[in-house]
């Protein structure tokens, strides 16, 4: 059945919410086909960016705890609580489909990374300076970005931070698990990031800031492609499916799409150095405006799978929608009362996608370690610990494995044309007298070597190996009569043949006869035309109807050609 | 039509003579599943004559397979077994239902002295009658808990002997048995489904799994034989009982690596090991120099004892083997991976590799154990590389299962297969698990990989252009002819390649035969896509990016060709641009579609469009293929949602006012004749025919055009600028009342979209006026 859904978290306000929805923190909702609410997870208060969702579980940072909790989608219950020294302010979860690794980004400005399937925890440096507000981690699940409230966006290198064994000259050269490349071109606190979706060298970010700037960027070298001067002060923003263009959600509630490709240039317009300089002006009059003014500012945007609808969380509650190929507000999809903080579109189900064909699948997430077991060993630096473990359940083999013959069998409709060639064959053999004897004596003695444990049954075994032998002797026996009776019914053959021969050379000289005789007959026809020609011809000179006389010949003729034919038979 | 087949199939099974059955066997299976459909139907359904009709005929089939499967002859038997595996296949639930006796009757057969293809046949069957039931507890109830057991001890039977003895029965393998490998697949189909039949035979089944894997000299067994039964053997934890069925696993696991160990201790006595476990708990066994290598008793996987150095590396395979399935093959629970006991181990194979040749032990960094003679040590120099191809398979089920979330191992991946390959890059299948290992790794952590591991595969990456390469390269012919000279002035003739001077064409011809794409070509062409597409570009060397792109244009790799093409070096300060092989790329395949997409991007064609509705007609379609395959037209909510694009062009600020008063209307009509538009298809062909003409001219005038802001939906003049923002309406509006109209225009181009779009647009009009 196909379905979209997204999920949608909270934060906890004064007002109260109906019955249905007290406590709720979490909603996951579908889109399509209907719009309905599908379930909920209680206890949670988020703020923006403090939503990650992974295949099996959904992690919220609280606003007011330095706690994390676990949500399990499967079980549809709250797994677990888990307290971190600081307070979290962003999370994002990386490892690609199977999303194994989150990122938290604290208040001190650091960075947290915990591997959930294995309890591994890894700190980096506090290398940002106000709370590390916002999170993204790119496609390939190599690079974390993080802005700032202090203006700035660095990129990690989450191998980097993770990897047991560190090449040997960058851990000199810089000290370890610190950005490998920073962003300052925004100059006020950054509010939200939305990566690229390509896979390659030349994926872009895009990074909003206080100072009503959108900046679209390269992650991969740090160069700004192209400044976009916003209207107001963006609070969330999204990028289109095929990274045409990106959304802005503003604090009044209303939300703008900005499109890369205005211009008719023939390079792509984000790597046309002429005008990365040049900073776009965008209208305030092409805002997409809210159906009315109580909706609050937009806390956070997401677009659908086929990137034409776009949804927006509003502080009043409501999820509002809107149509991206009108530009306009369709519809409130959703009122959960409390403001909505964080939206997170699902993969859509019943559509063949990559993230849907998992091998393993993690039932419940290992909490972080605080002890040391899982830092590198001290007598060995660099070696991964013995007590590294990565608590998971495989579902799917590995499909390195090629179909054997027995699969193939076993799921083909009757057998495979192989198997049953080789199966006739092997009756056509099984027929032959000879054969039937050596199948029948090597089955016949295997079951028996199962039962030696008695006497009795050794016993039984042995008569009934004498019996065998009797019969065979008899077989035998028959066999040798049989191949006299072969060998004179050979001579009968040979004699037979030799008269066959000779009837064969009889046959030949009397056709040889026959032939001679068909010769002569038709030289005598011929010869008897010309005369009938020549009578015919001579009667004609002679004045007279040569047609008599040919026919009085034919008559004559009729009678002779009657013994002639009698002659051959 | 089905049922005439059905009753064609029992009159001709009923007929024909049982001897002359076998040949038409295979023809009856398949017509039998032609009716398919007849055969699944549930009998309750059926009333009407012709109905009861069919039921008669499939009651007829049935009792004559089960009274074949009980025949005399062989013939009877070997058609029985065939056409019953196709009833099954074809009617599934409904003929299984009720098929017990013939299951019974199928069991029997197996210790029956029948051909072996019968019994092969019956095998299969059986596992596929058991395996479908799994499903159904009915099924597993009136067929499976009765006839299961019986079948495992048949098949069993068939290739193993048993003893008892005090503690249980045990299994020995009957040698030379024809039924091994099927008998072995067969339970490992039917294990993971069935735990609790299974549960029983678990001891007995692990004793003949032992002896099978254990196997040495006098009851040997084919490798795939000895792979199956690995793969039964890690299944085994299965049968452990319910609550711990993780921990088996668990202990399985745990007691393979133990074995991996203790095998090298033995294995490995020819040299002193510089690696120290991270594990402090591991004990080591003391080997006793002066005998001959071996190990004697059972270790704690039940595997026998095995002597001399040979059997000692097999073992040390196929325990690496079985770690390997343990860690692919799925499992009964959460099981925890023991990542860093492999890798421990792991490191602990690759630490020793052979020597480059006449080192002395303080040269190569490898201490000798002097206790032992020479020859063991070449001896194990030998079978070094056999440990390290299974090491680096073991690591690529690791790098295979974690996927991305291998991150913080891949270095140490790494490091060890680049150590191992320095050592041992003469062999050949070491070269291809190597390139087979980086090819599933590099892609985990390439982007962001540092210069350091980069450069550290480089010879990795230069003996992979090597195996790229066809045999007789340009290189080779040249040094060829090059010495040849040289020898003739020396006058020494006689050494050199006579042939090749004789026939200087015979290398040509040579090259010109297409060699066939060896396994280590296609994991280093691999490896190279994957260095390509995810190593940053400006870290790879420049002499190394070359010989790459020189590689990949010399064997013609188009994928390996289009990653280069895709990544290209990046272009150096004050040297211009950089090049690309793009040529290269174009001339051989210019007719695929990813050349001509690379290569005339249709992006540009987008571009043209004014303003940002130029895409969305592509969307549109695809949100509307979505929308009809979920039914989503059918929610009453959405209806309502779909019908307010028609009143867009209203409300949308438009710039300029007199063209949109002449969409309003027509678009209002459009929304009342909804109803009629659905009888649409045949106006339209017509229209076809005239709107591509014109439309050849709208797009020559478009690409001329430059862009155009926001302009209103016109549709009585077309007037070229205006076409991609009618279609981005239009298609709202059609396409999801229409979607089995969309079928012309999903496969074409973007551009055939605007065609087959702006159609539907005009006919809108000339139905309205």
């Amino acid at each position: 059945m196909l379905s979209e859904s997204f999920v949608a978290s909270t934060l906890s306000s004064a007002k109260s919410p109906t019955a249905s929805l007290r406590d709720v923190g979490v909603c996951v909702h579908e889109l399509q086909p209907t719009s309905i609410l599908r379930s909920t997870f209680k206890k949670s208060s988020t703020l923006t960016n403090c939503l990650a969702v992974s295949p099996s579980h959904i992690f919220t940072a609280q606003a007011d705890k330095a706690v994390i909790h676990v949500y399990n989608r499967e079980k549809g219950n709250q797994e677990a609580i888990v307290p971190f020294p600081e307070r979290i302010r962003s999370i994002a979860v990386a490892g690609g489909k199977y999303g194994d690794v989150l990122v938290l980004g604290t208040e001190g400005g650091r960075l947290i990374v915990w591997e959930t399937c294995t309890g591994r925890q890894v700190a980096t440096t506090a290398s940002h300076l106000q709370p590390v507000t916002s999170l993204v981690v790119d496609p390939t699940s190599n690079f974390i970005l993080s802005g700032s409230a202090d203006a700035s966006v660095h990129v990690w290198s989450l191998p980097g931070i993770l990897s047991f064994s560190k090449p040997a000259l960058s851990a000199t050269r810089q000290p370890t698990n610190s950005p490998i490349r920073t962003f300052s071109n925004h100059r006020a606190a950054i509010t939200s990031l939305a990566v690229g979706h390509s896979n390659g060298r030349h994926n872009i970010v895009v990074s909003t800031a206080k100072d009503n700037t959108a900046i679209a960027w390269d992650y991969h070298t740090g160069r700004a492609l192209r400044t976009f001067l916003l209207p107001l002060s963006a609070t969330s923003v999204a990028l289109d499916p095929v990274d045409r263009a990106f959304y802005v959600g503003y604090e009044d509630g209303s939300v703008q799409s900005v499109d890369f490709y205005r211009s008719q240039s023939a390079q792509h317009p984000l790597h046309d150095p002429s005008v990365q300089s040049t900073p776009a002006q965008v209208s305030m009059e092409d805002r997409w405006l809210p159906p009315s003014a109580e909706t609050g500012s937009v806390k956070t945007i997401s677009l659908t799978y086929d990137g034409t609808t776009l949804l927006s969380g509003h502080a009043n509650g409501k999820v509002l929608s809107w149509n991206v190929a009108r530009r306009k507000y369709t519809s409130s999809v959703a009122d959960y009362t409390h403001p909505i903080t964080n939206l997170v579109m699902l993969p859509p189900g019943g559509i063949p996608h990559p993230s849907s064909d998992l091998k393993r699948k993690a039932h419940a997430i290992v909490k972080p370690r605080h002890d040391s077991g899982l830092s590198a060993p001290s007598h060995a630096p660099g070696a991964v610990p013995a007590e590294y473990m990565f608590h998971t359940h495989i579902i799917a083999p590995s499909d390195s494995r090629k179909p054997t013959q027995f699969s193939q069998a076993l799921t083909h409709s009757s057998f495979p044309i192989s198997m049953i060639e080789d199966g006739l064959a092997e009756l056509a053999a099984f027929r032959q007298p000879g054969n039937v004897e050596v199948t029948r004596v090597s089955s016949g003695t295997a079951p028996a070597k199962e039962s030696p444990e008695d006497a009795a049954a050794r016993d039984s075994h042995v008569t009934e190996l004498e019996n065998e032998v009797s019969v065979l002797k008899k077989k035998v026996a028959v066999n040798e009569t049989a191949r006299h009776n072969a060998d004179d019914e050979v001579v009968q053959l040979r004699s037979d043949l030799a008269n066959l021969q000779d009837y064969i050379n009889e046959l030949h000289e009397k056709q040889e006869a026959a032939q001679q005789e068909k010769v002569l007959r038709q030289a005598r026809k011929q010869e008897h035309e010309t005369k009938k020609r020549e009578a015919w011809l001579a009667a004609e000179k002679k004045g007279r109807n040569g047609d008599a006389v040919v026919q009085k010949m034919d008559i004559d003729d009729a009678v002779t050609s009657d013994s002639d034919d009698q002659s051959d038979e | 039509m089905s049922s005439t087949t059905l009753r064609a199939i029992t009159h001709r099974l009923t007929t024909t003579p049982v001897e002359q059955l076998p040949p038409i066997a295979s023809f009856l299976a398949a017509s039998l599943n032609d009716c398919a459909e007849l055969l699944c139907t549930p009998q309750t359904q059926k009333s009407g004559k012709s109905d009861s009709d069919n039921a008669v005929q499939i009651h007829k089939l049935k009792t004559r397979l089960a009274s074949l499967l009980q025949d005399r002859s062989v013939e009877g038997r070997w058609t029985a077994v065939i056409l019953v595996k196709a009833t099954v296949e074809a009617g599934q639930w409904e003929i299984l239902r009720g098929y017990e006796p013939i299951v019974r009757s199928l069991i029997s057969i197996l210790s029956k002295p029948d051909p072996i293809s019968t019994r092969k046949m019956c095998i299969i069957t059986l596992t596929r009658i058991f395996h479908l039931t799994y499903q159904y507890p009915t099924l597993v109830r009136e067929i499976t808990t009765p006839q299961l057991p019986g079948f495992i001890t048949a098949a069993l039977n068939l290739v193993s002997t048993i003893t008892k003895t005090p503690s249980g029965s045990v299994r020995k393998p009957k040698p030379n048995t024809p039924f091994m490998e099927i008998v072995l697949h067969a339970l490992l189909e039917l294990i993971p489904r069935h735990i609790t039949l299974f549960r029983p035979f678990g001891a007995q089944l692990r004793t003949l799994l032992v002896e099978v894997i254990g196997s040495s000299s006098p009851a040997y067994f084919p490798d795939h034989v000895i792979d199956v039964a690995e793969q039964l053997l890690v299944s085994l934890h299965k049968c452990a009982p319910k609550d711990q069925a993780g921990s088996g696993w668990k202990d399985d696991c745990k007691s393979t690596i133990l074995s991996i160990h203790r095998t090298t201790d033995h294995v490995f006595r020819a040299v002193v090991e510089q690696w120290e476990s991270v594990d402090a708990t591991l004990v080591h066994t003391r080997p006793n120099y002066s005998q001959e290598m071996g190990d004697g008793g059972p270790d704690g996987l039940g595997l026998p004892g095995w002597s001399g150095l040979h059997s000692g590396v097999d073992r040390l395979i196929a325990l690496l083997q079985i770690l390997s399935d343990f860690i692919s093959m799925p499992s009964a629970a959460a099981v925890a991976l023991p990542m860093g006991s492999i890798l421990d181990l792991t490191s602990r194979l690759t630490s020793v590799t052979v020597p480059p040749n006449g080192a002395v032990s303080s040269q190569s960094g490898i201490q000798f154990n002097q206790e032992i003679s020479r020859d063991e040590r070449e001896a194990l120099w030998m079978e070094l590389p056999r440990i390290h191809i299974a090491c680096m398979s073991l690591l690529s089920r690791v790098v295979g299962i974690l996927a991305t979330s291998a991150t913080s191992v891949t270095q140490t991946i790494l490091e060890q297969a680049v150590w191992t390959f320095k050592g041992e890059r003469f062999n050949r299948d070491l070269r291809s698990a190597v390139y087979a290992l980086l090819r599933s790794l590099v892609p985990v952590n390439g982007p962001a990989m540092t210069r350091q591991s980069v450069v550290s595969l480089t010879n990795v990456l230069r003996s992979c252009c090597n195996d790229l390469l066809p045999p007789t390269g340009d290189s080779s012919s040249t040094g060829n002819s090059g010495s040849d000279s040289k020898t003739k002035s020396k006058g020494a003739q006689g050494t050199a390649n006579a042939d090749a001077f004789l026939n200087p064409d015979l290398q040509k011809s040579r090259r010109a035969q297409v060699s066939p794409f060896l396994e280590v070509q296609q994991n280093a062409s691999g490896l190279l896509q994957a260095v390509f597409l995810s190593i940053p570009a400006e870290l790879v060397p420049p002499s190394i990016r070359a010989e790459m792109d020189r590689s990949i244009i010399l064997s013609s790799d188009k994928n390996a060709m289009f990653a280069s093409v895709l990544n290209p070096v990046p272009a150096v300060k004050g040297r211009g641009a950089g090049s690309s092989i793009i040529p290269f790329l174009t001339r051989p395949y210019a007719d695929q579609m990813e050349v001509e997409a690379l290569i005339r991007p249709r992006m540009p064609i987008l571009m043209t469009a004014p303003e940002f509705d130029a895409y969305v007609d592509e969307d549109e379609e695809a949100e509307d293929e979505d929308m009809a395959d979920g039914g989503y037209s059918a929610a009453p909510k959405t209806t309502e949602f779909l019908k307010q694009p028609v009143s867009a062009p209203l409300q949308v600020p438009k710039s300029d006012d007199s063209k949109t008063a002449t969409p309003v209307p027509t678009f209002h009509k459009r929304t009342y004749t909804e109803e009629s538009t659905t009888e649409e298809p045949t106006p339209q062909k017509q229209e076809i025919q005239i709107k591509k003409a014109r439309f050849d001219e709208i797009i020559s005038t478009t690409s001329s055009q430059q862009p155009f802001s926001q302009p209103a939906p016109t549709i009585t003049n077309a007037e070229a600028p205006k076409v991609s923002t009618q279609v981005s309406t239009a298609s709202t509006t059609v396409a999801s009342q229409a979607p089995e109209e969309e079928e012309d225009s999903d496969d074409e181009l973007p551009t055939l979209n605007i065609d087959s779009d702006t159609d539907e647009e005009d006919d809108d009009v000339t139905m309205d006026g």
